[in-house]
C-alpha cells in the first residue's frame, strides 16, 4: 500500500519494479517502491550508490536503458506513466515533468544558444511565439539570477560557470511551470557555497510556481535542507519513510541509524570518531527472499532471512524486523 | 619538524599568447607557509580550483614549485638528488580521490601494492615483497585473499584501501592525502576516515588532507588551513577554527555545509553567498574574496590583505577582530 498523504495524490507510485536483462542473469535495481507525491511536495530519496535512486526517476521519465523494463504502476492525472505510449508519454513530459541531472552538459545542447533552448520548450509544448518564448526565456535566467541575462541569453553553454549552468538547467526545467521537477543528484558536481545557492533557488522557485519536486541524492544534508519528506532506500527497497524532521530526529531503521552516524557533522563532539557500517553497498543483482540490508546489519537475526513487511504508522513507514513504529 | 614550506609558489606554464611569444608560468598557488609535525593532521580546505591539490603536490615536489622552498626533516628537497629523492619517496606518500583509476588493471593488488618496493627496497627477494604487500592490506582490513584480485574485482571503498596499502608499503612519515573519500559513499567514507585515524595512531603517521568537506576535515585534522583563489585565507589549531573562524570566507564555507539536520537547514535557507568566483586568468586586484564577501569595503577591492596572526591564529582580512 502506498503512502497516502491526506492532500490529493498528484503521482502515485504503487510498486515500482524496474528489471535489466544481462546475460549473467536478471538485475533487480528497484524492488516494489511505493509513494505518493502531494502537490507542491518536496520528496527526498537517499541512498548510497546503486541503491536504485536514478532508475525510480529515469522510468517515471521513460528513460530507461534498452535492457531495462519497469513494472508497476505510476499515476499522474489519472494515467499510468509506465504503460503510455513514448508519443504520449512525450506530451505529459515535456509540459507536466522535467527532469535535471548532475551534469547539465548532459542536457544543455553545446551547439545551440542558451536563450534558444529556453525558447524551444515553449512553442513546442505551451505554443508560444518566438518572441514571447524568447522574452520569457529571458525572464527565467534573470530569475535565476543570471547577471545580464538579456545579453547572456545569446551565449552558449561553455561560456557559463558550473554553477550558472545548473542554474540555467533549473532555469529550463522550471520554464514550462511543470507539475512535477525530477532532480537527480543536482548539486553533487559542485562547490559547498554554490551548491547552497543552486538549492535555495530551486526550492524558492518549486514553491513559487508551486511545482512538486523529487530529489535524489546520497547526501543527507542536502536532504534535510530540502525535503519536506524523505524515503530511505538500499538495494532498491525502501526501508524507511516519513517525515524529514520526524525521521532525522527519531530514525528507526538500523541502515537509517547507520547512515545518520557515518555521516559527519560539524555539531559532532570534536573527538568523536565516526559510526561505521560494515562491509559495502549491495548494488544490482537478483531479486532477493530477504531483508537486503541483513549482510550488514549488526543487528542481524534468523528472522532477517524472510522479507519485511512495510509497516505504516501515521506518516512513517517501517521495513523492518526488529524494529517497531 | 617533520615537513615545512617556505614562501612557497606553485604554477604551471602556459603558452604564450603571440605565436613567438615565450611560454609564462600562470601562477596557481602563492607564498604559502605552513609546518607539519610527526602525527599531526592538517586539513587543507577550499573550493574547487582553489590550488589545493596542486599545493599537496608540490609538497611532495611531484610538480615542481616555482619559488619558495619545501623543506623535509629540515633539509631543503631542492638539495635531493634524483635518486635521494626516489629513495625519501618511501617515507611521503599520496593517495587520491578516484582510487579505481590509481590502480594498474591488468595488476593483481599484490603486485600493486608491492611495487614501491623495487624501488624502496630492492634487497628484498619477491616472497619478502609479497609478504609485505599481504601485512599492508592487512593493516587496511583487507583479507590476504585480495592479494590476488584485479581491480575490477573490487569495490570503490576497497580500491582506496588498496591504494592506502601501496602508500604504506614503503613505511611512510608522511601521508598527502587528495579528496580521498570524496568518490566514497557515506558509510564507506566514514570506514576510510576511522582507518587513517587508527593509522595514524598506530604509525604516528602525519597526514595532510584535501578536502573541499568542512565536516570530514573536523573529525581528522589537528590544524585547518583554508585556501581561496591559491591564498591561504586562513590558518588555525581545529579547535579554534570550528568554534568560530575568523575570515569571512571560512564563515561562508562552514554555513554552506549542509548538516544532517531538517530543522537547522530549512531555517538557514536563503542565506547563500551571491556573486561569481573569479577566474584564476583573472585574479582580482583587491582580496580574493571581495567580489562574494558580504563584507566587502572599498579596501578590499583595492588591497590585498595579508595574513595576520591572532594568537595561535592566522587570517588575512583587512577587517577581521581579534578573537577574545
Ligand atoms: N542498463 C543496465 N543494465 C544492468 N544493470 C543496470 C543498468 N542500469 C543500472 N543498472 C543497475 O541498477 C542498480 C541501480 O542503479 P541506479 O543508477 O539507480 O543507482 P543510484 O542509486 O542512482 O546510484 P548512484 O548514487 O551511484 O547514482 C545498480 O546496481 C546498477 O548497476
Ligand atoms: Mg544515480
Amino acid at each position: 500500500m502506498p503512502l497516502t498523504p491526506t492532500t490529493a495524490e498528484l503521482l502515485s507510485v504503487t510498486d515500482l519494479t524496474v528489471r535489466f536483462s544481462q546475460p549473467q542473469g536478471e538485475v533487480v535495481a528497484v524492488d516494489r517502491v511505493s509513494f505518493g507525491l502531494a502537490p507542491g511536495e518536496v520528496l527526498g530519496i537517499v541512498g548510497e550508490s546503486g541503491s536504485g535512486k536514478s532508475q525510480i526517476l529515469f522510468s517515471l521519465m521513460g528513460l530507461l536503458a534498452g535492457n531495462g523494463k519497469a513494472g508497476g504502476q505510476a499515476v499522474f492525472q489519472g494515467q499510468d506513466l509506465l504503460a503510455m505510449t513514448p508519443d504520449a508519454l512525450d506530451r505529459v513530459r515535456g509540459a507536466h515533468l522535467s527532469m535535471i541531472f548532475q551534469d547539465p552538459m548532459t542536457s544543455l545542447n553545446p551547439y545551440m544558444r542558451v536563450g534558444d533552448q529556453l525558447a524551444e520548450g515553449l512553442i513546442v509544448h505551451k505554443r508560444m511565439t518566438k518572441a514571447q518564448a524568447w522574452e520569457a526565456a529571458v525572464a527565467m535566467l534573470d530569475r535565476v539570477r543570471i547577471p545580464d541575462a538579456k545579453r547572456r541569453a545569446r551565449a552558449y553553454p561553455h561560456e557559463f560557470s558550473g554553477g550558472m549552468r545548473q542554474r540555467v538547467m533549473i532555469a529550463m526545467a522550471l520554464l514550462a511551470r511543470p507539475a512535477i521537477l525530477l532532480a537527480d543528484e543536482p548539486t553533487t558536481a559542485l562547490d559547498v557555497t554554490i551548491q547552497a545557492q543552486v538549492l535555495d533557488l530551486m526550492a524558492e522557485l518549486a514553491r513559487e510556481i508551486g511545482t512538486a519536486v523529487i530529489l535524489v541524492t546520497h547526501d543527507l544534508g542536502v536532504v534535510a535542507r530540502m525535503a519536506d519528506r524523505v524515503i530511505v532506500l538500499y538495494g532498491g527497497r525502501v526501508m524507511e519513510e516519513g517525515r524529514a524532521e520526524e525521521m532525522f530526529a527519531s530514525p528507526r531503521h538500523p541502515y537509517t541509524k547507520g547512515l545518520l552516524a557515518a555521516t559527519p557533522r560539524l555539531a559532532d563532539a570534536l573527538e568523536a570518531r565516526l559510526g561505521t557500517i560494515p562491509g559495502t553497498p549491495r548494488s544490482g543483482g537478483a531479486m532477493l527472499a530477504g531483508c537486503p540490508f541483513a549482510p550488514r546489519c549488526t543487528q542481524k537475526q534468523a528472522v532477517c532471512e524472510t522479507q519485511p513487511a512495510l509497516v505504516t504508522r501515521g506518516s512513517r513507514q517501517l521495513a523492518c524486523h526488529l524494529e517497531a513504529l | 619538524m617533520l615537513l615545512e614550506a617556505r614562501d612557497l609558489d606553485v604554477g604551471y606554464p602556459v603558452a604564450g599568447a603571440g605565436l613567438f611569444s615565450a611560454a609564462r608560468i600562470l601562477p596557481i598557488v602563492h607564498g604559502v607557509n605552513l609546518t607539519l609535525e610527526p602525527g599531526q593532521t592538517l586539513g587543507i580546505v577550499g573550493e574547487s580550483g582553489c590550488g589545493k591539490s596542486t599545493l599537496g603536490r608540490a609538497l611532495l615536489r611531484l610538480t615542481m614549485p616555482t619559488g619558495g622552498q619545501v623543506l623535509w626533516q629540515g633539509q631543503d628537497m631542492a638539495s635531493f638528488s634524483a635518486s635521494d629523492l626516489r629513495r625519501k619517496r618511501a617515507e611521503m606518500q599520496i593517495i587520491f580521490q578516484d582510487p579505481l583509476a590509481a590502480l594498474d588493471p591488468r595488476m593483481t593488488l599484490g603486485k600493486i601494492v608491492s611495487r614501491p618496493l623495487a624501488t624502496f627496497a630492492p634487497e628484498l627477494s619477491k616472497a619478502e615483497r609479497l609478504a609485505r604487500a599481504v601485512k599492508a592490506l592487512e593493516e587496511v582490513g583487507l583479507s590476504e585473499d585480495f592479494a590476488r584480485r584485479y581491480p575490477h574485482e573490487i569495490s570503490g571503498g576497497q580500491a582506496q584501501r588498496v591504494g592506502i596499502a601501496r602508500a604504506l608499503i614503503g613505511r611512510p612519515k608522511m601521508m598527502v592525502c587528495d579528496e580521498p573519500v570524496s568518490a566514497l559513499d557515506v558509510s564507506i567514507q566514514a570506514q576510510v576516515i576511522n582507518l587513517l585515524m587508527d593509522l595514524q595512531e598506530r604509525m604516528g603517521l602525519a597526514l595532510v588532507f584535501i578536502s573541499h568537506n568542512l565536516a570530514v576535515v573536523r573529525h581528522i585534522s589537528h590544524q585547518v588551513m583554508v585556501m581561496c583563489l591559491g591564498h591561504v585565507v586562513e590558518v588555525a589549531p581545529k579547535t579554534d577554527f570550528y568554534a568560530g573562524p575568523l575570515h569571512p570566507y571560512s564563515q561562508a564555507l562552514m554555513e554552506a555545509v549542509p548538516e544532517p539536520d531538517p530543522v537547522r537547514e530549512k531555517g538557514r535557507r536563503g542565506t547563500a553567498l551571491t556573486g561569481e568566483l573569479p577566474s584564476v586568468l583573472n585574479p582580482p586586484k583587491g582580496c580574493v574574496f571581495a567580489t562574494r564577501c558580504p563584507k566587502a569595503q572599498a579596501l578590499c577591492h583595492a588591497e590585498r590583505p595579508v595574513l595576520r596572526s591572532f594568537g595561535d591564529r592566522q587570517a588575512a582580512c583587512h577587517f577581521v577582530e581579534s578573537p577574545t
